[in-house]
């Protein structure tokens, strides 16, 4: 390993077209890449996403958080007045997500770091999927939940709505409700994981793979596990 | 690189800001008060006939919308028998505490357990359904307001109220089986330890018959001194006693603070002994009971008699421990001083080193040292005994002097500046005077025949003085005629000046009010909502509570319990059939928790009537004795959907 050490810094110097790519270009990919895992990871504990309802009888407004795993605030009291028109339990919405959203971030780091270290150079660009997913694929879940909330309403409710979908982003009027939706901590916060993914394997591609001794024959595969030793 | 970092952080910046909350803002446009200057005050004060010093009285008492009082005045209801709860300087009423009366606004009264508190008083095998409420005592903690508790009294059947502040619901209420009618209360010891309560018109002890011959031998008074369980939130009458005084018909009483902590002051005002006798031709009481110059203040010493009463020196009468004067007397603890004739204040400074009594017979307010009384008994230097053996101290050596203030001084208050304002009844005035100097400052006017007045927080050791109200009892000319019977009147005065200056006049048309307190309404810290389940006439989460998706309705036998959830806007369940004879027992619970979202609960012509607060759970039993079909509905206009808040319970005939 000394030899190629050695052989390293000859190359360098002497023929710097071919040159092994530093190994702290690497492992800053990585430590970017655990970044963003553990913001993820704190995003889990954060609210995503809050609307306030305001109404004369509501001064302060009503407040419900969302998380991955629930919601929260006055939960209760918009449920009860959601029973109104005949919208169904806010504790009931998107059971099967809330339940693996755990699991969901889990998995999204494994997949982080199995992908940085096992793409190629043609391949490494797809590490940017799954990490700028899991923010849209949360805010097309809410979307989705937050219109079937709006759809589903219950036929023999005291009052009748015509069907709608409230309002998930900036301000928005039903009834004597003026509304304000917007994302939360938990969201950009992932949204910051998302980007330093974005940064990381953009260093990644053109600081790395681009200058990879290996970078003519890797395919999708990187063949030394990204930090392993540089073939020659 | 660089580029595409600043493009993520220019796009998410652009994001936020597009996403600014204008619902919030349109929210309090919508809400803010829309009164614009259309017309110049001078013009306004010229079309209503308003002097500059009205304009000044109103932007002092002026509460606009949405802004809070700065003091919260806890007034005696009178006959209403209940305490009611006014904000200053608004002079609005915020509240009827319901005590001593059923109150159906609050269902009190109505359900098991607050009937229960309203029928333990029941006296002498007659339900009492009023009361006579003279004087509310707010807690104190090292002699301050600490916005706890309320105590009252109810004068006419002797009865003590414990009400707790965080929810403003009377919780118990004492009865003395002693005495007949209590005046001296109530009045709590610096740390509130006891409540004080001396009794008023002379009987004899255990309400036993006795003729009016032996009235000096048979009839006596009474001090009780309550023992209040802080951690309970109860008073505690099996560590209560009592002290037996003479029959000169004790009025109102005081607790000692700081020097004098340990000590409390009864006035008396028959020490003749009068009992009338007007159609032998014997003077009626008022003439008999005013003969002497002097009457007598009691000074008692509680905390020596608290260790007699542990010493088992006590006698029991109707199962309440009792120090009998023949052992108070001698040990010092029950000693007497002479007083203005009749009367009424008997107040301690807030230092605690002095006392102030004014007779209503007389002009002046006199000032004990308490240092001098203390000396005094501790040397056994007495001017004599009366007719009961007990000490009396020569009035010359215990007073530090005396000031004129006028016709008719009933009641001293404090401020936190040296002053002392006392009501003139006769006079319909206050006088402002210095208790350092004795000396009288400035008389105000007031509308009409003032009772007690009441000092921001001025009886305790730290008066704020800021505000005096003047509890008058007539209002004659200052409002509209309502008919014979003429609303009360209580005017607020501002002292923050160096002259006070009559401020406004709130009608008071329920009852006639005694005697009130004043604390700073950010020493209270009432809760907004009960916790689900929880009935505040227990002080525990109800056993029968229930949760929303839990209610039912269980059958045994001929007892029916129906469990019962309010909510907006139904009650569930909405249908209850029992048979005519069954004994229904409902137990409801609203399952809200929005702030101020309250139901009611009535059951047609079986008269039930409850308040269901978020969280409040109650339960009420009756004997569904007549058969018929009886709607039952909630009386709170709730929500939109209030009119069909409603169910039946359908009562089938015997077969």
């Amino acid at each position: 390993m000394s030899a190629t050490t050695k052989d390293h810094h000859v190359h360098l110097a002497m023929t710097p077209s071919v040159r092994a790519v530093p190994r702290w270009r690497r492992w800053l990919v990585v430590a970017l890449m655990a970044a963003a895992v553990a913001a993820f990871a704190s995003a889990f504990f954060f609210e995503w996403w809050h609307f306030t309802l305001y109404a004369p009888q509501y001064p302060h407004g009503l407040k419900m958080g969302i998380s991955l795993t629930g919601v929260s605030g006055d939960v209760a009291e918009i449920d009860e007045l959601n029973h109104y028109i005949g919208m169904a339990k806010l504790e009931g919405v998107a059971p099967i997500e809330r339940h693996y959203a755990a699991y969901g971030i889990g998995g999204l780091a494994v997949v982080i770091f199995a992908m940085t270290l096992a793409m190629g150079r043609r391949t490494g660009w797809l590490i940017v999927v799954p990490a700028v997913a899991f923010p849209l694929t949360f805010t097309a879940d809410a979307f989705y939940w937050l219109r079937l909330s709006g759809h589903a309403l219950d036929k023999h409710a005291p009052i009748h709505l015509a069907p709608f979908t409230p309002q998930m982003f900036g301000n928005g009027e039903i009834g004597q409700f003026l509304t304000f939706a917007a994302p939360s901590s938990g969201f950009w916060i992932a949204c910051f994981g998302a980007s330093l993914v974005v940064v990381a394997t953009f260093i990644r591609q053109r600081s790395v793979c681009a200058q990879c001794s290996q970078r003519g024959s890797c395919g999708s595969v990187c063949k030394s596990a990204f930090i392993g030793n540089e073939l020659t | 690189m660089r580029s595409l970092i600043i493009r993520c952080l220019l796009a998410g910046t652009v994001g936020v800001l597009a996403c600014s909350n204008s619902a919030e803002e349109k929210f309090k446009q919508q809400q803010a008060g829309t009164l614009n200057a259309s017309t110049s005050v001078k013009d306004l004060m010229k079309a209503r006939n308003l002097s500059e010093a009205d304009v000044e009285a109103a932007l002092k008492t002026y509460t606009p919308t949405g802004k809070k009082d700065e003091y919260l005045l806890f007034a005696s209801g009178g006959q209403s028998g209940q305490i009611l709860v006014i904000g200053v300087p608004s002079m609005r009423l915020l509240k009827v505490i319901a005590v001593f009366t059923p109150e159906p606004w609050q269902g009190y009264g109505y359900g098991d357990e607050s009937d229960k508190i309203v029928q333990s008083s029941t006296q002498m095998g007659h339900k009492l359904t009023w009361a006579d409420v003279h004087h509310p005592a707010l807690s104190e903690t090292k002699g301050d307001y600490d916005g706890d508790y309320l105590f009252t009294n109810d004068k006419a059947n002797g009865r003590i109220a414990v009400i707790d502040l965080k929810d403003f619901a009377t919780k118990q209420i004492v009865v003395d089986p002693i005495l007949m009618s209590n005046h001296g209360a109530t009045f709590v010891t610096p740390n509130t330890d006891y409540v004080i309560e001396g009794s008023q018109y002379p009987a004899p002890l255990g309400r036993e018959y006795e003729p009016l011959s032996t009235y000096k031998e048979k009839y006596r008074g009474l001090v009780m001194f309550w023992k209040f369980d802080r951690q309970k939130g109860r008073i505690d009458p099996d560590k209560s006693f009592g002290l037996e005084l003479p029959p000169y018909t004790q009025d109102l009483a005081d607790a000692g603070k700081l020097d004098s902590d340990g000590w409390a002051f009864v006035n008396s005002l028959n020490t003749e002994m009068a009992t009338g006798g007007t159609l032998d031709g014997k003077p009626p009481i008022e003439s008999g009971a005013s003969q002497n110059d002097m009457d007598y203040m009691h000074i008692i010493n509680w905390r020596k008699a608290e260790q007699l009463v542990a010493q088992g020196k006590a006698m029991t009468i109707a199962g309440m421990k009792v120090l009998p004067m023949s052992v108070t007397g001698p040990e010092g603890v029950l000693t007497l001083v002479g007083e203005s004739k009749s009367p009424h204040g008997c107040d301690v400074t807030p230092d605690g080193k002095e006392i102030v009594v004014s007779g209503k017979l007389d002009t002046h307010a006199t000032v004990y040292e308490f240092s001098k009384i203390k000396d005094l008994i501790a040397k056994g230097q007495f001017e004599g005994k009366d007719p009961y053996g007990l000490p009396i101290l020569k009035f010359a050596d215990t007073i530090r002097g005396q000031v004129e203030l006028g016709l008719g001084p009933l009641h001293t208050q404090f401020d936190g500046k040296g002053n002392a304002y006392t009501s003139l009844f006769i006079e319909s005035k206050v006088a402002k005077w210095s208790v350092k100097d004795l000396k009288l400052s400035e008389k105000i006017s007031v509308h009409y025949n003032i009772g007690h007045l009441v000092a921001a927080e001025g009886d305790t050791v730290s008066p704020d003085g800021k505000y005096v109200v003047a509890m008058n009892k007539m209002s004659i000319d200052r409002f509209s005629n309502v008919g014979p019977l003429y609303p009360q009147n209580f005017q607020l005065i501002d002292v923050n000046g160096e002259k006070m200056r009559l401020l406004a006049d709130m009608p008071i048309g329920i009852g006639e009010p005694h005697y009130a307190q004043m604390i700073k309404a950010d020493k209270l810290k009432p809760l907004k909502v009960f916790t689900p389940g929880f009935n505040p006439y227990t002080g525990m989460k109800d056993p029968n509570a229930v949760e929303g998706g839990k209610e039912r309705i269980d059958r045994h036998g001929n007892v029916v319990d129906v469990y019962m959830s309010a909510v907006r806007s139904h009650f569930t369940p909405d249908q209850i059939e029992v048979d005519q004879g069954d004994t229904v027992n409902l137990h409801i619970t609203s399952v809200e928790q929005a702030e101020d979202q309250t139901h009611g609960f009535t059951v047609d012509m079986y008269n039930i009537n409850l308040s269901l607060e978020p969280g409040k759970s109650e339960n009420v039993s009756f004997k569904a004795d007549v058969p018929g079909v009886f709607p039952f509905y909630c009386t709170e206009f709730c929500s939109a959907l209030h009119l069909e808040m409603t169910g039946y319970l359908l009562v089938r005939p015997k077969k």
